[in-house]
């Protein structure tokens, strides 16, 4: 259509504006000045994009090590040395395609302007790389993400509201769009005693998490502003399980946040189960009150084994109940990420499940290992 | 984790923020300070939990006012503002009403490709129902077609994405035709610098 010659994605590349660096805009006063110097420049999805130009590389075969780092910040589809682009003495130019927009956002702020082997990286989007396909569904996310957000956004409101008034479950809300709402009404129905607790108690142990490394703030200077919904996150006593978004609009974080709550949300209790199962969560485990805070990662795995050895200690009582694979006080239902399409839906649906299965694997494991590695020691 | 510790503060301390650039946009005579404040606004607009303090204090106008100012970096960070906001429902009525799609269109003809893109991305969002016939208008069409086979890839891809997903593809070929035949329209052509 169109007339629209498709010229190789990966043909020799321009030079184009977008990839310059611009000047730092010194002569903001006080108020406007952000942590970083910034230049003036508005950023739209136009501008963004997955594939990524990594400037500067030096030249001496680091190039597994550039793509290594890069993958840290999500998968990386496809990757080659720019020969044709104009570089700098003595170093090399890449392109990284990465499979997610988000990830390249966070590869952009992480590796922007840091060192890598003697060199200065400059790292800036690639848009023109892009297919009209890649475009598309480029566009078509973005739009979905802030209708996702600007809904989920209104129901807290309504729910405000809702809570003022009655504390009554409100069934009618559709579960597509947010698992916020309904965690919230599940909370609110089986548990209304109990609330304040269960909220931060719930709250707390959302926190715990190790979390993720800050996200990318590519353009604005106001870090210190707040955002916009915090107040709710506080008010509406349940936790926060929606997609918290970087300055960018990424999503990054709330992606891998639904991949870390997968293995302990790997079963939703039931309404019925509901009221026993917070009550003895509660006592079982007293909320970790502290504020958001990185964890090490071997903390975070030591005090996971520490819990699957106690529901095994409560199945030995003959405890068991189905629902009751749950760790810690209960958590909200995963937000679900609606495909605006039910197939689709029930494709991601298909996907998570398996996903949980696989995530649910590791934990078993460490265990495991323990009976194996106490086996030999009793042999010597 | 999303705010810097040690600022607490709430969502109407943000409104207040913004309210203040938006103070200061407007009483301020140094272009500079303009266009930092625009950018500022504008950027914020990327934020989908900016939206509903942006729509109260009418930021859509503020932006489609830019669009006829003779300063390029007014109208890229306008248009770039309004391309934003437009990814959202409620925004995107705010702009219609405004009467915004000529001003949007008339992007399409600057010399700046950041500008036009933003133009083409805000056209898309604002194709609706009811102003499709504005937004695909056989002008914009033409242009789109032109765009399409440009030097440009971003451009190039852009238009190819208003023209398979806002229009009809007897649409498409009627402008194409017409291009061809008597009606040619000379939107989205840059005039040459002075």
């Amino acid at each position: 259509m169109a007339g629209f010659t498709n010229s190789s994605c990966w043909s020799t590349p321009e030079v184009y504006k977008h990839h310059e660096q611009q000047k730092i805009c010194p002569s903001r006063p006080k108020y406007r000045e952000g942590r970083r110097p910034k230049a003036v420049k508005v950023y739209t999805i136009n501008l963004e994009s997955r594939y990524l130009m990594l400037q500067g590389v030096p030249a001496i075969g680091v190039m597994t090590e550039l793509i290594e780092l890069s993958a840290l910040y999500g998968a990386v589809d496809e990757y080659r040395v720019l020969d044709e682009y104009p570089a700098e003495q003595f170093t090399e130019v890449y392109l990284v395609k990465f499979q997610k927009l988000t990830s390249a956002r966070a590869a952009k702020r992480h590796m922007d302007e840091k060192s890598f082997f003697g060199g200065l990286l400059h790292v800036c989007y690639a848009p023109e790389y892009e297919t009209v396909e890649d475009t598309r569904l480029k566009l078509q996310d973005r739009r979905r993400y802030v209708n996702t957000m600007t809904q989920n956004k209104a129901k807290e409101q309504e729910q405000d509201q809702g809570d003022e008034e009655s504390k009554k479950p409100m069934s009618s809300y559709t579960v597509a769009t947010t698992a916020r709402t309904s965690s919230g009404d599940d909370q609110r129905s089986s548990d209304t005693s109990n609330k304040g607790e269960t909220s931060s108690t719930s709250q707390g142990h959302y926190l715990g998490f190790p979390l993720l490394p800050l996200p990318p703030q590519e353009f604005l200077p106001y870090r210190h502003a707040p955002p916009y919904d915090r107040s709710y996150s506080y008010q509406a006593n349940q936790c926060r399980t929606i997609p918290t978004e970087d300055k960018m609009g990424s999503l990054h974080n709330a992606i891998n946040i639904k991949q870390q709550l997968a293995p302990s949300v790997s079963s939703v209790p039931s309404s019925s189960g509901g009221d026993r199962g917070i009550v003895k969560r509660l006592s079982k485990n007293p909320p970790p009150a502290a504020p958001p805070r990185f964890i090490p990662r071997t903390t975070h795995l030591e005090n996971r084994k520490r819990k699957i050895v106690e529901t095994n200690k409560d199945s030995l009582f003959g405890f068991v109940d189905k629902n009751e694979t749950l760790i810690g006080p209960k958590l909200p239902d995963r937000p679900k990420m609606d495909m605006a399409d039910e197939s689709l839906n029930i494709t991601a649906n298909m996907i998570r499940n398996t996903l949980k299965k696989v995530a649910s694997v590791p934990e078993v494991k460490p265990a495991e290992k323990k009976t194996k590695s106490a086996k030999p020691r009793r042999r010597i | 984790m999303m705010s810097g510790k040690g600022h607490s503060a709430t969502g109407s301390d943000r409104f207040e923020y913004l309210q203040t650039l938006v103070t200061e946009f407007q009483d301020t005579d140094s272009d500079e300070a303009k266009e930092q404040v625009l950018a500022n606004l504008a950027n914020f607009a990327y934020d989908p939990r900016n939206l509903e303090n942006l729509r109260t204090l009418q930021v859509t106008d503020l932006f489609l006012d830019m669009l006829t100012e003779e300063n390029e970096n007014f109208v890229e960070f306008g248009i770039g503002g309004l391309c934003n906001l437009s990814m959202d429902r409620e925004c995107r009525g705010q702009i219609l009403q405004s009467e915004a799609i000529p001003l949007v269109t008339g992007c399409l003809s600057s010399r700046r490709e950041e500008t036009v893109l933003s133009a083409i991305t805000t056209l898309m969002n604002l194709t609706t129902a009811a102003s499709r016939s504005q937004t695909t208008d056989t002008a914009v069409l033409q242009c789109m077609l032109r765009f399409s086979i440009s030097q440009s890839p971003r451009l190039r891809n852009l238009a190819s994405v208003f023209l398979q997903d806002c229009c009809t593809e007897e649409q498409v070929a009627r402008a194409e035709a017409q291009m061809q035949g008597h009606h040619p329209t000379a939107l989205g052509i840059p005039l040459p610098k002075d």
